[in-house]
């Protein structure tokens, strides 16, 4: 009875409401991964590989937006399926890129920011301190002579 | 070595040497804000320079442009590009004023092209299209049947005919800007179009 019916669902085509709710989702889908690859931009990562996919999903959303309006739900469908698809793992990748970027820019504010403010004021109280130490080992001559 | 006989000299070099260990926190302090934030847009001939755009055109035959946009926002932005066409009659988008009350072309889009870019980074997208349009007998005016636009076929049934004007029968394809709210999680019209006249020629 099920296969009847599963051949039954093929043989009459993706309908309009699977189709529209194919896309709907698939717009949905897009909308998130776009704000986690925002997310991982503002972190600073490295974002252009995560937008050349999010180019594709999008360009295969905007044909199923095209085919549900000539009333192609089948298309539709398809379309807004393999969009979908094209963003499988998406968020996975933009959450490492996101965190390794935060990493890495702890990592480089402790060494570059800390590390070189400390570094020349140490330089400052090194040279003060060998001042101070010369000016005890030659003092200044009494009588200007 | 008595370093005080060199006081000036001992104590410029320490300058110059805690300047240079301070550089990398100086150049991170010493920054100046960015304080614009814009959005281009625009459209290149086949060649990619800003020349040889399609104008007189012939029915069928293909034309190919660059579409581009450089996103100077401060984040990474999602766009979408509304593909419209117009005759002289019909509804066009704002150009003057203040970019943000600028209103979209009434009309409804043949076509939607999403692009996402990073935070001055730039996006490029080529187009090839040719339109189908007929001619009445007494060449007083055209009917543009569809506009094939990289392989889509949009159809354009329904708009109004054209009309000769100045000996041209004038069209106007038009790529309006818009962007997606994060807030409200819908696109609003982002101010800004770039367009091709077109003068469809016939023999």
């Amino acid at each position: 009875m099920l296969v009847l019916v599963g051949s039954a669902a093929v043989c009459l085509g993706t309908g309009e409401v699977e189709a529209r709710s194919a896309v709907g989702e698939a717009e949905q889908r897009v909308n998130a991964c776009y704000m986690a690859a925002a997310e991982a931009q503002k972190a600073r990562a490295n974002v252009t590989d995560l937008l050349l996919v999010l180019d594709d999903a999008g360009m295969l959303l905007c044909k199923a937006h095209l085919a549900l309006e000539k009333g192609d739900f089948d298309s539709a469908y398809a379309l807004a399926v393999e969009s979908r698809a094209k963003l499988d793992g998406f968020d996975v990748e933009a959450n490492a890129l996101r965190d390794s970027a935060s990493q890495a820019r702890s990592m480089d504010f402790a060494v570059n920011v800390v590390g070189s403010g400390v570094g020349s004021v140490m330089v400052v109280v090194v040279a003060f301190v060998v001042w101070r130490l010369s000016k005890k080992e030659y003092p200044a001559p009494e009588g200007g002579v | 070595m008595d370093v005080q006989k060199y006081g000036v000299t001992y104590w410029s070099v320490v300058a110059v040497v805690a300047l240079l260990v301070a550089s990398p926190v100086l150049s991170r302090m010493l920054v100046w804000p960015r304080t614009e934030f814009f959005t281009e847009l625009w459209i290149l001939g086949a060649d990619g320079r800003a020349e040889n755009y399609p104008f007189n055109i012939s029915r069928g035959s293909e034309y190919r442009i660059r579409l581009g946009i450089g996103n100077h926002l401060g984040y990474c932005a999602y766009y979408l590009v509304e593909v419209k066409f117009r005759n002289e009659t019909q509804s066009r988008p704002d150009s003057f004023g203040p970019v943000e009350n600028r209103s979209p072309s009434s009309l409804e889009p043949l076509l939607n092209i999403t692009a996402f870019v990073a935070d001055e980074g730039f996006w490029e997208f080529p187009l090839k299209f040719y339109f189908d349009y007929d001619v009445d007998a007494e060449k007083t005016q055209v009917t543009v049947q569809s506009l094939t636009l990289n392989d889509i076929v949009l159809s354009l049934d329904g708009h109004a005919a054209w009309s000769s004007t100045r000996s041209m029968f004038l069209g106007n394809m038009m790529f309006e800007l818009w962007i997606y709210d994060s807030a409200s999680r819908f696109f609003s019209y982002h101010g800004r179009f770039v367009d091709l006249k077109l003068n469809m020629t016939v023999v």
